[in-house]
């Protein structure tokens, strides 16, 4: 998908009324988030419990093996638990998870330090927006640039997809597979 | 000189002089030594939420982006930036947090009074506040904020006319212009939470004392529960809302002309759980989320609606499957025309002959035998109609679905119905009989349909099969915890070998259904927690069964101690719990309460391990419920969907400096475990909740044997749903008497191997590694003013 093909559609929000003020989501391509994400200096990939559903846990994986820490929230871990997954991955609780992300002095999961790119990806959609909204509006000093590569369009985000119907599950998961080959 | 009594005195030879006697103290009001904050104004525990603002800093998730309450805006608040007034961000979502905490407690308030008004006049003023030999500590809230120990129901006036001058004061504090600090908004907050917890023990006390509502029992009689549960047969009225007066009408009238079996009445919402702690023939339908489903279906001759969580849109769907309404309270009119005063025969004829939609009686005492009569004669009427959708209309419907995903975009869950549609049109309606569970029945879907597809309806017709044999039991509200409870359980409790009180509490806003209110009760009860329920959790745990087709209510005791299943009532009977843990600091650790809220809710932070969930929170009363939990020092988990409110009270593990206590022996800060972690949380799915609930339960008091215990459950909870150890368990070990029993060599080598932590081995002892070394005696505070010496001085 090119981000210069969108249509004011698109810009719809998944969950319709959930209009938020003038800063909306830029809707990018694999490759721009992809790149965003290589770029990062100190990236997080935040996981949730739809990650659970049909093949995205492996396009998780997948992207952890390319060196990005995971933290899985909600119930995602039992997924990277039943897949044996020995990458750096996280527990954590994603509210709690935010709100240390909005604090500069805090030292991160391994102890090293905050993170200047998270990138949301399986979490149920509205507690995503919320946690979203939270960076964008909290987040500016330093700046946090979170992002969704989930199939919905997340107004909050920095960067995002647009919304996939369930018929076009494959070209989402071939949207996943871009980012992991860019990474 | 004679008795005072109310009134007034006229002097003799002073012809002008007339003295006004408002209130009379007597002797028996000398029950306690009244303590330093007696009707606390919003300042008077100030100090209180700032300790807990500076352990349990606000996180903000705003919902909107600009402030358009003042024609200076809109105002682009994003990233902080200040509006042109000059409130921020951060202390704009305060300002609406608190509006949500005005908005519930005013609901709770508000119905309170309006019973006492109603109420009064048919009983009288002198109602005795009784509630028999095993509750001696009547109104715990009360006590603890007002400093009144309430005799009769006219006590609780005064009680009213605080709560009430307080909502003015802090609603102007939402003015522009006026308050502009987060943390002040979050007191204020606090404060409405607190009182909302008081206007809920005065309704409940109020209906009590004059229904004759159980005052505490155990075994309290079950009632069906369920869509399942009406007998289509009979005559059948609907009641929706809170306000259980009017409805009582009605069954009062059944009873009176021996129509209890000719005439079915059942309810939504909190209504329907009050009725039956009085008349066990009422029906409890459903909880709030399926109440345009229960309409929808056709079933109600009539519909009585009162007062809270009714649809607006109500007098439209009933017209719709031709049901009439009456409105019974000013605050949810709803349009209709009041015929109060009308002669009940013509009100009677107007609505059967379906001149009228509905109309509204505002006299709760004439309801009783306009509702009977309409509903049987509206009976007959319809009978012979089927509101559900026949076979042929179904498919037609389902065949018409185009699969745009227009509905999945205005539903709150996401629902992808369309695929269900397409699912059930080949003949598996599995998939759509299943969302009817997880839907919370908001009926947006159908708006944007772009075919008109009846989705509800479709969904309802699909789920049908599942609706005939929806039969539950659930307990009857039970009411108060008796102090005979508090003295068998307070021990138990604070030294944690009962390892918690789970209360679900709330709204049906569900992330994936009911069954999630039946799993959290069903984990803890088995666990040995007291799970005390109330409103629409309490209804909706009840429409699950276990293996042999009993429900929780039929597998657990109802009694106040280890394993129980407690229905304590309604909305406001969630007081009672709030109730439970004050009672604790008052009869087993014998702590004065009156006037005492600071000390009492500090007590309760670090030593009645309670934690409540509201898992479907979804209105302004379930926020001002959870605030007025937190600042009583109660933590609560919300669902998903409570992210929503914008505010959570978190706490950071990672900041060792943020859990000093002041160890009250001596007044030398203690650096402790993060116990309770967070005061309001949202976890994303159940199985996150569950071990989630269960580390809100530790507290810093825990003895060695209650910290085991609560350890336990936690370490437990997180394998069975995470399949992970918590990763922070470490730092809830003080010593090796807090670790599991089970296992206890491997939570050592653990400690040694991945902790870098100390170990005696040949002793089994921990040398070196927790946050604090054991202590029995230490007895923490977070209130410089509990030291013992500063006491003393």
């Amino acid at each position: 998908m090119k981000c210069n093909g969108c249509s004011p559609s698109d810009f719809i929000s998944f969950d319709v009324g959930n209009v938020h003020g003038p800063e909306s989501g830029r809707i990018a391509s694999s490759e721009v988030i992809g790149g965003l994400i290589k770029s990062a200096k100190r990236p997080l990939l935040v996981i949730g419990a739809e990650i659970l559903e049909g093949e995205m846990i492996d396009k998780a994986i997948g992207i952890g093996k390319k060196g990005i820490p995971i933290a899985a929230t909600g119930h995602s871990i039992a997924g990277l638990v039943d897949k044996g997954y020995e990458g750096e991955h996280y527990y954590y609780e994603l509210h709690e998870l935010t709100n240390c992300l909005l604090d500069p002095e805090w030292q991160g999961l391994d102890g090293n330090g905050n993170y200047d790119v998270v990138i949301f990806l399986g979490i149920t959609y509205y507690y995503a927006s919320a946690m979203l909204s939270a960076l964008k509006n909290f987040g500016t000093d330093p700046l946090i640039r979170a992002v969704s590569i989930d199939r919905y369009y997340h107004p909050h985000a920095r960067m995002t997809f647009k919304n996939f119907t369930p018929k076009y599950d494959d070209e989402y998961m071939e949207m996943l597979d871009r980012i992991i080959s860019v990474l | 000189m004679d008795k005072l009594n109310l009134g007034g005195i006229s002097l003799k030879d002073l012809e002008n002089v007339r003295i006004n006697i408002g209130e009379v103290i007597d002797e028996e009001d000398e029950w306690e030594e009244m303590g330093p904050h007696p009707k606390p104004k919003m300042t008077d525990l100030r100090h209180w939420d700032f300790k807990l603002l500076d352990r349990y800093k606000p996180f903000y998730a705003p919902q909107c982006d600009v402030c358009a309450l003042c024609t200076y805006g809109k105002c682009d608040l994003t990233g902080n930036k200040r509006g042109a007034c000059g409130i921020s961000m951060e202390a704009m979502q305060g300002r609406i947090v608190l509006l949500a905490c005005l908005i519930g407690c005013s609901a709770h308030t508000a119905h309170g009074r309006h019973m006492l008004h109603d109420v009064v006049r048919k009983f009288g003023r002198d109602v005795p506040i009784d509630l028999g030999p095993d509750i001696a500590v009547e109104a715990p809230l009360t006590r603890l904020i007002c400093g009144i120990k309430p005799k009769t129901i006219s006590d609780f006036e005064p009680v009213l006319d605080y709560i009430e001058e307080q909502i003015v004061q802090l609603t102007d504090a939402l003015h522009t212009g006026q308050e502009g600090s987060a943390a002040d908004f979050e007191s204020k907050a606090l404060q409405m939470g607190m009182l909302d917890s008081l206007g809920k023990e005065v309704a409940d006390m109020i209906q009590i004392a004059c229904y004759g509502m159980p005052c505490g029992e155990g075994d309290v009689p079950l009632v069906d529960v369920g869509m399942g549960t009406i007998n289509q047969e009979k005559p059948f009225i609907l009641v929706i809302g809170h306000n259980a007066p009017p409805s009582i009408d009605i069954t009062d009238y059944l009873t009176e002309h021996g129509l209890e079996d000719d005439v079915e009445i059942g309810g939504i919402c909190c209504t329907s759980i009050d009725i039956t702690r009085r008349y066990q023939k009422a029906k409890i339908v459903s909880a709030l989320g399926r109440q345009l489903r229960v309409v929808r279906t056709g079933f109600s001759d009539l519909i009585i609606i009162d007062e809270q969580c009714i649809r607006a849109d109500i007098v439209e769907q009933a017209k719709a499957v031709g049901t009439p309404v009456i409105a019974t309270n000013d605050k949810a009119m709803h349009g209709l025309v009041d015929r109060t005063d009308d002669p009940a025969d013509e009100i009677i004829d107007d609505l059967v002959k379906g001149r009228v939609d509905g109309v509204a009686i505002l006299d709760p005492f004439k309801l009783g035998e306009i509702a009977v009569k309409v509903a049987m004669k509206m009976h007959p009427i319809r009978a012979n109609k089927d509101y559900i959708l026949s076979d042929d209309d179904f498919m037609m419907h389902l065949d018409n679905c185009i699969q745009c995903g227009n509905c999945t975009l205005a539903c709150p869950q996401g629902l992808k119905i369309g695929g269900a549609n397409k699912k059930a049109l080949e003949g598996d309606t599995s998939a759509l009989a299943k969302m009817f569970d997880i839907c919370v029945g908001c009926g947006r879907c159908e708006q944007v349909c772009k075919k008109g597809i009846p989705i509800v309806d479709v969904m309802v017709k699909a789920a049908r099969p599942l609706i005939a044999n929806e039969k539950g039991r659930m307990r009857i509200g039970r009411g108060p915890i008796r102090d005979t409870e508090i003295r068998n359980v307070g021990a138990p409790i604070v030294l944690g070998t009962i390892p918690g009180i789970i209360a679900p509490i709330g709204c049906g806003n569900y992330p994936n259904g009911t069954e999630d209110v039946y799993l959290i009760a069903k984990e803890f009860a088995e666990r040995g927690y007291i799970v005390t329920m109330t409103g629409c959790m309490a209804i909706d745990a009840a429409l699950w069964h276990d293996e042999d087709g009993k429900t929780l209510y039929e597998t657990h005791h109802a009694n106040f101690d280890r394993g129980g299943v407690l229905n304590v009532g309604s909305c406001v009977s969630n007081a009672h719990i709030h109730g439970a843990a004050i009672k604790v600091a008052s009869i087993f650790a014998r702590r004065n309460i009156r006037a005492n809220y600071d000390e009492i809710a500090d007590y309760i932070l670090n030593r009645v391990g309670a934690c409540g969930v509201a898992w479907g929170a979804m209105s302004q009363k379930a926020a001002s419920i959870a605030t007025g939990f937190n600042r009583l020092g109660i933590p609560a988990v919300v669902g998903p969907h409570g992210v929503k409110y914008r505010r959570a009270f978190l706490g950071r593990k990672d900041i060792p400096e943020n859990w000093e206590f002041i160890d009250c022996r001596d007044g030398s800060t203690i650096r402790c475990e993060p116990c309770p972690e967070h005061l309001l949380v949202a976890a994303e799915t159940v199985e996150e909740c569950l071990p989630l609930m269960a580390k809100l339960c530790l507290r810093v008091a825990d003895t060695p044997q209650g910290r085991q215990i609560k350890l336990t459950h936690y370490i437990d909870l997180s394998k069975k749903y995470l399949k992970i150890m918590p990763p922070d368990w470490s730092m809830f070990v003080r010593s090796e008497a807090d670790l599991p029993l089970a296992d206890k060599e491997l939570y050592l080598k653990i400690l040694e191997e991945e902790h870098d932590w100390k170990i005696d081995w040949d002793k089994m002892k921990i040398l070196k590694g927790p946050i604090r070394p054991p202590d029995p005696s230490f007895d923490p505070t977070n209130l410089a003013r509990l030291i013992r010496e500063a006491r003393v001085k």
